[in-house]
């Protein structure tokens, strides 16, 4: 018999219409996995409405409801009043959203929902922009990636802003339970959503979602790029547990940010002195977030 | 059966919960707001067990009740104005997703420029988003219209979303007597949610779902049909509630001395009560005036209009809004109904009490007396002076 | 007042057909003709099977429907043959182009149309365009449309290229000139039966709602994909990294635990292979 380090149950379909090598069908495959067969998952617009296959199927073997895509936090908040009321008391509810429809459009719910203290999972799936209708930036897009509303040409170099910090909002409104997750670490991956799934109130997910077609880089190399978001300490993972930091993955000395930059299309314009300037707040982000573990 | 002195939001509160609903979402808006503070000093008071879910928003309100309704609770939210205009797309959601969420709707003015006074302008503007549309005349009818709304909401053959209007104000805060029924007898007119088609723990389903044209038009056609299924259920519905309580409120269309009337006004809202006064006094005065009121609105009750058509020459359509580039709404609801008639009797369309002005009895018997007159078609605006060229050649 | 010509690309996402379709009427529009171009709007997604459209007339056109009985079908995806109903409606006396290196074995297709074949992924690959696993073909296979059949002239297609085509215009245009050269006329090589009617189901009863529940498994993505992985299971360690990290959940274990791809369901992504510690697995070319 094969020994596994993550549950057997499938509770993603395959059939699903997701990209081959796409890190949000790994990412909501891995959570299922972690939640569980009595899980109510909301939806808004996002790549996963696609993913999940036109009627009469779905790609979920659990229930799911669809909503618009600035509605999530609001969608759960009613989802588990409703549980309550019906007294389904062995329910999770999950918000599986995008980064478009968490860090744009969806803020407002979000944080609604945190403030009024849904007894609820929110996951925001990040693929970094609106992948699903073809790679237009969004606030989690990063410092200098290419989108098509962020080209490259003599006067523009991809996104001229930073990533918003979607961790830092949220972990504003304290939350009991916050934590980043990347697919390319799955048992970590897991081990957290169990470790949420048995806490109550509102709880939070950052998952990192590479993409192939809109970061640019062939599909075989979605987990390897993953791997190198958090070895590089661009995507650092960690957890925050009433205000106490854990970082969950410390490999020694990060890896150099190139390793990361290099591997993707959407920074191929990106010169030496650039990346230089990312590896100084790389660095800075890291010693930040040891500190925060630390207490210091 | 308690008698109470109450205004129309506590009207909405106290039928949200006598029809013990599960789920409230809450946000406040003026003049919607009481309702909301009323309810919560129910849930807070053990009153009424429900979850009260405080929102961030209108928007976030009405998702709220998608999403609970979508489990199986019985969901009350109420709004106004600008509120109502913010849920606009949730509107499209919950009659797609045949969610029979009840809403309370002050019917407010809607800004630019900010203004507080009723005004069916919020409401008229989401009528094609595949709500039932009630407009209430009194505290008492906002108050049996609500558990009414439930009955047919959540009805097999219906399963839609319901709105209850109330004119800002002249309803929301006028308090007047109100028969509030007792709880057993609202239990056994309207009990616990048949829920039907909800997502349900452990068993794989997607409800909203999404398709190519293929599909599409069926989902839409089904809705098509419950609204056509609506004037029946609500007719069975009202007559149940009429044998339990002795009170009916006249159906979709109320009659009022219409049958031999030389002219007929059309009216909404509490604009009604004004205009039966007015067409007493005037049937007083030898004048076959009749009033017709329009109480169901979405889905409209053409049919009854053609009925009318068969019985008088001249109609005015009373509407507290107006349609760019043509009449009121209600106006031109009655002229396209009218349209497959054999009958076609001189139509005016009123438009008056815009952004709270009263409607008087001089406007009332104003308009009368242009129909009476031979007068039109015509679309007049009551509160505003005539037209130049009518003042210059008297 | 010459008819319209009517051509329809079946691509997959991340070949190009759509953009082949709209180069294809900027270019006609270059030779003076009133074109029109427009993609199947649906869901788009790299791997999956897309289709677009172009019309060709002297005069405004006048009709905004999709293609049902095309002159010219053009298959940027010879897999596309045995999944997709790709000569539906072709004219008897249409043309039906293939980029394929097979034709014997892709071309096996009961159309009386005629038969072209080209290439293209070859061409596209010594040009640089895309990638060994997703070529972009589109530049390639429209020398070989032109070739084949023209529709519209070398020298209208070339300055579309150069005009339109976002980046790398001069591969493109070798691509094109490369395609127009390659691309072969073939014999059938079966006899034409003409198609039994599909069956036309009774309309679905609809739920009281628009509720889904049925299993995506129903749904078979093998046609995503033009190469498979295979596990050489005499090197496996049974360590089940494939399994863990394949984001279609296409890998299951036999009884010993070794790995059996659900190829029903595999897209092809290659993950398996990039993962897999002891190196066992390898993508090899569909057939």
């Amino acid at each position: 018999m094969v020994k596994l380090t993550i549950p057997a149950p499938e509770l993603m379909y395959s059939g699903h219409s997701a990209c081959p090598g796409c890190a949000p069908a790994l990412a909501m495959r891995l959570m299922l996995k972690g939640l569980g067969p009595r899980t109510i998952v909301s939806v808004p617009a996002c790549c996963w409405t696609v993913v999940a296959t036109p009627y009469p199927t779905t790609a979920l073997g659990v229930a799911m409801l669809d909503n618009p895509i600035e509605s999530t936090g609001a969608s759960i908040s009613g989802l588990r009043a409703a549980a309550d009321a019906l007294g389904l008391t062995d329910v999770h509810i999950l918000g599986f959203a995008g980064d478009g429809g968490t860090a744009d459009i969806g803020l407002q719910a979000l944080s609604g929902m945190l403030e009024r203290r849904t007894n609820a999972i929110y996951a925001m799936y990040d693929n970094e922009a609106y992948m699903n209708t073809g790679v237009q930036r969004s606030g989690a897009t990063p410092l200098g990636a290419w989108t098509t509303t962020t080209p490259v040409g003599d006067g523009a170099r991809g996104k001229a802003e930073p990533k918003k910090d979607v961790m830092g909002i949220v972990l504003a409104h304290r939350p009991v339970y916050a934590a980043t997750v990347n697919p390319s670490f799955p048992e970590d991956f897991v081990r957290k959503v169990e470790k949420a799934a048995a806490l109550r109130g509102p709880r939070f997910f950052h998952i990192f979602t590479p993409c192939p077609p809109g970061w640019r880089y062939p599909s075989d190399q979605t987990i390897e790029i993953g791997r190198k978001a958090t070895d590089c300490g661009i995507f650092p993972l960690y957890e925050v547990e009433e205000g106490r930091y854990h970082v969950t993955r410390k490999g020694g000395s990060l890896r150099p940010v190139t390793e990361y930059f290099q591997a993707q299309g959407r920074f191929s314009h990106l010169v030496p002195e650039d990346l230089a300037r990312v590896q100084a707040q790389v660095n800075a982000d890291w010693q930040r977030l040891l500190r925060l573990e630390s207490g210091t | 059966m308690t008698l109470m002195v109450m205004s129309g939001n506590s009207a909405q509160a106290y039928a949200a919960c006598r029809a013990r609903v599960q789920v409230i979402a809450a946000y406040p808006i003026t003049p919607q707001t009481s309702i909301v503070e009323e309810l919560a000093d129910f849930v807070a008071a053990g009153t009424l067990p429900a979850q009260f879910v405080k929102v961030e928003s209108e928007h976030s309100a009405l998702q709220v009740c998608i999403s609970a309704s979508a489990l199986g609770a019985r969901t009350y939210t109420a709004t106004s104005s600008q509120g109502l205009l913010l849920m606009h797309e949730l509107l499209h959601w919950a009659a797609g997703m045949r969610t029979p969420i009840v809403m309370g709707v002050v019917n407010r003015s809607v800004a630019p420029p900010w203004s507080l006074g009723a005004d069916h302008a919020d409401t008229m503007s989401q009528r094609d988003t595949g709500w039932i549309q009630f407009y209430a005349e009194s505290n008492q009818e906002v108050l049996d219209t609500v558990l009414q709304a439930y009955r047919l909401a959540e009805d097999p053959a219906i399963r839609l979303p319901v709105m209850v209007t109330e004119d800002a104000f002249f309803l929301s805060h006028t308090v007047e007597p109100v028969e509030v029924p007792d709880p057993s007898l609202v239990d056994s007119f309207l009990p616990a949610r048949d829920a039907r088609a909800v997502l349900v723990p452990g068993v794989p389903a997607r409800l909203g779902s999404f398709t190519g044209p293929k599909e599409y038009v069926e989902f839409r056609r089904e809705v098509a049909k419950a609204m056509e299924r609506v004037p029946e259920a609500f007719h069975r519905i009202e007559q149940h509630y009429q044998s339990l309580t002795g009170r009916s409120h006249g159906g979709a269309v109320s009659h009022y001395r219409t049958g031999d009337a030389d002219a007929v006004l059309v009216t909404m809202g509490t604009m009604t009560t004004t205009a039966r006064t007015v067409v007493d006094e005037m049937r007083a005065e030898g004048n076959k005036v009749g009033l017709a009121k329009l109480r169901l609105f979405r889905p409209f009750p053409a049919e009854e209009f053609r009925e009318l058509a068969r019985r008088t020459d001249r109609i005015g359509v009373v509407d507290r809004s107006f349609t760019f580039g043509a009449a009121g709404p209600a106006a031109t609801e009655v002229a396209a109904a009218l349209y497959r008639s054999s009958h076609h009797p001189v139509l005016s369309s009123f438009l008056v009490g815009i952004g709270g002005r009263e409607v008087t009895p001089n406007h009332i018997r104003e308009m009368f007396g242009r129909l009476l007159a031979g007068k039109g078609p015509e679309t007049r605006w009551m509160d505003l002076p005539p037209p130049a060229e009518e003042v210059a050649h008297g | 007042m010459g008819a319209t010509i009517e051509i329809r690309f079946h691509g997959r996402g991340g070949q190009g057909a759509v953009v082949a379709s709209e180069l294809l009427a900027q270019a006609a529009f270059l030779d003076g003709k009133r074109p029109q171009s427009f993609p199947f709007f649906g869901v788009e997604r790299r791997g999956a099977p897309v289709t677009a459209y172009t019309r060709i007339d002297d005069h405004p056109l006048g009709i905004r429907t999709s293609i049902t009985t095309p002159d010219i079908v053009v298959v940027l995806e010879p897999s596309l043959l045995r999944t997709q109903p790709v000569t539906d409606g072709l004219k008897e006396d249409g043309l039906l182009l293939v980029n394929t290196r097979n034709p014997a074995q892709e071309l096996m297709i009961p159309v009386p149309a005629r038969r072209a074949v080209v290439d293209a992924n070859q061409i596209a690959v010594a040009h640089g365009l895309g990638s060994l696993t997703m070529p972009i073909v589109n530049t390639a296979v429209l020398g070989a449309l032109v070739a084949a059949s023209g529709v519209v002239s070398m020298t209208a297609l070339d300055q579309a290229i150069e005009e339109f085509v976002p980046a790398r215009q001069a591969e493109n245009r070798a691509a094109a000139e490369d395609g127009y050269h390659a691309v072969r006329m073939v014999e059938a090589n079966m006899p034409f039966t003409p198609p039994v009617p599909r069956a036309v189901g009774p309309t679905p009863q609809l739920p009281e709602g628009p509720m889904a529940t049925l299993s995506s498994e129903l749904i078979h993505t093998a046609a995503w994909r033009t190469l498979r992985p295979v596990v050489h299971l005499e090197h496996c360690t049974r360590c089940n990294f494939c399994w863990k990290f394949c984001p279609d959940d296409a890998f299951q274990f036999d009884e010993k635990g070794y790995p059996v791809v659900r190829y029903e369901y595999c897209k092809g992504c290659g993950i398996c292979v990039v993962e897999c510690p002891p190196r066992v697995i390898e993508m090899v070319e569909e057939v």
